[in-house]
């Protein structure tokens, strides 16, 4: 029974396990399931395992039983995403007016419907917009239309089904907007970096240590002797590098501050050191790299566990990695190219990585990113990333 | 349909409102004894859900809060060396060191499994532990039974105990795990919902505070650029605060003033923000 609705899931993309199945025949034929209604709800708890998909699982549903229209998933999300930049931008006619290309008083004869169409056909004209509208870290891009991913209105979902079929819920699709990716927020940053601590003994000793308190004890003659151990607590000393000159890295910049807000806020032990570009004989330790150097040749003096992370867009010309007097600042000529106190970093710290809130699909047309992945292992900033990120830093050796 | 009656009757008197479709989850996780797995925003009800059903079915709550360093064993059970010890040195106590279990103590689930009726175990927010709690749990669960190591003995539930496990993690926990659990989302309350769940909390409440003080609260909730937006919890304590504060009246919040905004907005840059926007409600 439903095993065409079963395929049906798995092929609109939702991990349906046959276990999950059997176990949904055994509620059928326990007789838990008596309507329709019943059906829409069981089969989604047991079935589907991550609200991500519940906006899915609905149109599969009314595709099924109602025979509603399935589009494929990509269509669907194209238009949502147009529609969601439209309402927001109809806030202001006249920006909108510009970004089209149209005067404002034409756009006020346009129906919402019209200005979709018409707003979706100039998205399709400009394949560049279109990439960039559609990921959700934002790939800025040249065009006016579709800059960096937006999340359409926050987390709003309809909440009681009391008096609709399961068809008319299902059509509802009350669950749109969670089959989106949201914004980077600062709790899945911290999700994903959750796994980066060392634990070290710190703090009171507060703490019995068995084995030690039994074996004193022994060695006292049976008079008991209670040892105590601090407890184990995390105390990862990190250092964050980040890129805050030029307009390359414009568009990252809400991205990094979160990941900056996060990691400040998380570690204890935390350096932040600024730099332009890439890596010369001075980090900056003020955000206008001005006024607070730190030699780069201090950096031996550092606990070597240190995890030094780089964030950074990696891009620049050739000359300003590879020359001796690559720098565009003139008073940081030193005659040591970047590419060579770069390998110095990389030599120093045997965790170090550079985080690129470039997606990782536009590395190969930067020559910089080539050269500095020879020297650092590159993650894009994420989720995923950031997780392999955390991977490499807490390896062993 | 035993259980649906007593839902009915529960959801009248107790401090909790159940839609319709959460309850089908539940008896349908009941029913099949599975775990009931509940994410959603913070104060979306995960954790009164179990209350409320231990409430309604007149089971004994088991609540094991997760922490971060836990582990498994923690939960299952814990051998108390060091009173042991102390017995067999001073020998002033009824236990008999050389029995062994008479040391063991047993920890939340451990509790929930020899119980001598069925009980609602609640794991309240899983995601705080590593991963290897999860995985770790996973065979507990299925099998309904561990070992205890130093006695070699294996403690079987006795009566299935009714699990519910919250999560507030935006990252889905181990594809396993999720395997073994139903699913639910609770989706934060629709404002119509809120006047209920309100109006459980503030029976005497009149109607035009309700309706000024939910719509407000919506409206705050909307506030762009806020990091931890105010739940339900929240709306219940400001509520609390309005009605203690004998100068305010429920003109003030339909003129656009807000106050006690901290009491909705925990995080200072939070505050500042809706602060900001408040100021404009009133232009």
């Amino acid at each position: 029974m439903f095993v065409d609705f079963f395929y049906l899931l798995k092929k609109a993309g939702i991990p349906v396990s046959p276990t999950s199945f059997l176990r949904l025949q055994k509620a059928l034929s326990m007789g838990l399931i008596n309507s329709l209604d019943d059906f829409y709800t069981s089969a989604r708890t047991i079935l589907v395992k991550s609200e991500k998909y519940f906006d899915l699982y609905d149109q599969v549903f009314a595709h099924q039983f109602e025979g509603a229209e399935f589009k494929g998933p990509e269509e669907i999300e194209l238009s949502e995403i147009a529609r969601a930049l439209l309402d927001e931008w109809l806030k202001d006619r006249k920006e909108l007016a510009e970004a089209l290309g149209v005067r404002e008083e034409d756009l006020l004869k346009l129906t919402p419907e019209e200005l979709l169409k018409y707003f979706l056909d100039r998205l399709k004209e400009q394949t560049e917009a279109h990439h960039g509208g559609n990921k959700w870290i934002g790939t800025g891009g040249t065009s006016p239309v579709g800059h960096s991913g937006y999340h359409p209105g926050g987390m709003r979902v309809g909440g009681v089904s009391r008096n609709k079929s399961a068809v008319k819920v299902a059509m509802d699709r009350r669950y749109r907007d969670y089959s989106q990716e949201g914004p980077m927020t600062a709790s899945q940053i911290g999700e994903a970096l959750k796994r980066l601590r060392n634990m070290v003994p710190f703090g009171p000793k507060d703490r019995v240590n068995i084995d030690k308190t039994i074996y004193e004890t022994m060695r006292n003659a049976g008079e008991i002797e209670i040892v105590f151990d601090r407890s184990l607590k995390d105390r990862l000393k990190v250092i964050l590098a980040i890129d805050n000159g030029g307009w390359s890295m414009d568009p990252y910049i809400e991205l990094v501050q979160t990941l900056f807000n996060y990691a400040r806020a998380q570690f204890k032990d935390l350096k932040t050191f600024f730099f332009h570009n890439t890596i010369y004989d001075y980090l900056w330790e003020d955000p206008p790299r001005h006024s607070k150097p730190f030699p780069v040749d201090e950096l031996v003096r550092l606990d070597p566990e240190t995890r030094f992370i780089v964030v950074g867009d990696a891009s620049m010309a050739p000359y300003e990695l590879m020359a001796t007097d690559g720098s565009i600042h003139i008073e940081e000529r030193s005659g040591r190219p970047s590419y060579e106190r770069l390998k110095f970093i990389g030599k120093t710290f045997a965790h170090a990585v550079w985080i690129n809130p470039k997606l990782a699909e536009e590395w190969p047309y930067t020559r910089s990113i080539h050269q500095i992945r020879e020297i650092f292992p590159m993650f894009e900033l994420t989720l995923d990333g950031l997780e392999k990120a955390v991977g490499h830093m807490m390896r062993k050796n | 349909m035993h259980k649906e009656t007593q839902k009915k009757e529960f959801t009248g008197a107790s401090k909790y409102v159940l839609d319709d479709e959460l309850a089908r989850i539940v008896n349908i996780s009941m029913a099949l004894e599975m775990p009931l797995l509940l994410k959603g925003e913070p104060g979306t009800g995960k954790t009164m859900l179990a209350h409320a059903i231990a409430e309604a079915s007149g089971m004994k709550l088991i609540v094991l809060n997760v922490k971060s360093s836990m582990k498994l064993i923690d939960a299952l059970y814990q051998y108390d060396t060091l009173t042991r010890l102390n017995d067999s040195r001073f020998g002033d106590s009824k236990r008999d060191v050389s029995n062994i279990e008479e040391y063991i103590r047993m920890g939340k689930i451990g509790q929930s499994f020899v119980s001598d009726q069925r009980v609602v175990l609640l794991i309240d927010e899983i995601d705080k532990a590593d991963t290897d709690f999860q995985d770790d749990m996973l065979d507990v669960l299925d099998q309904m039974e561990f070992d205890i190591i130093e006695i070699d003995k294996t403690i079987k539930a006795k009566y299935r105990p009714v699990i519910i496990i919250t999560s507030n993690a935006k990252k889905d926990l181990s594809d396993p795990f999720l395997g073994r659990c139903n699913f639910h989302h609770i989706a934060f309350p629709e404002p119509d919902m809120m006047r209920k769940i309100v109006q459980v909390h503030f029976s005497d409440i009149d109607k035009e505070l309700l309706d000024s003080v939910v719509r407000t609260f919506y409206r705050l909730r909307e506030i762009r650029g806020i990091e931890k937006k105010p739940a339900t919890r929240e709306l219940i304590n400001w509520i609390r605060a309005l009605r203690a504060d004998a100068d305010f009246r429920v003109k003030d919040l339909i003129k656009g003033e807000v106050p006690f905004l901290g009491v909705l907005f925990k995080k200072s840059p939070d505050y500042v923000v809706a602060q900001n926007a408040v100021a404009r409600f009133r232009v």
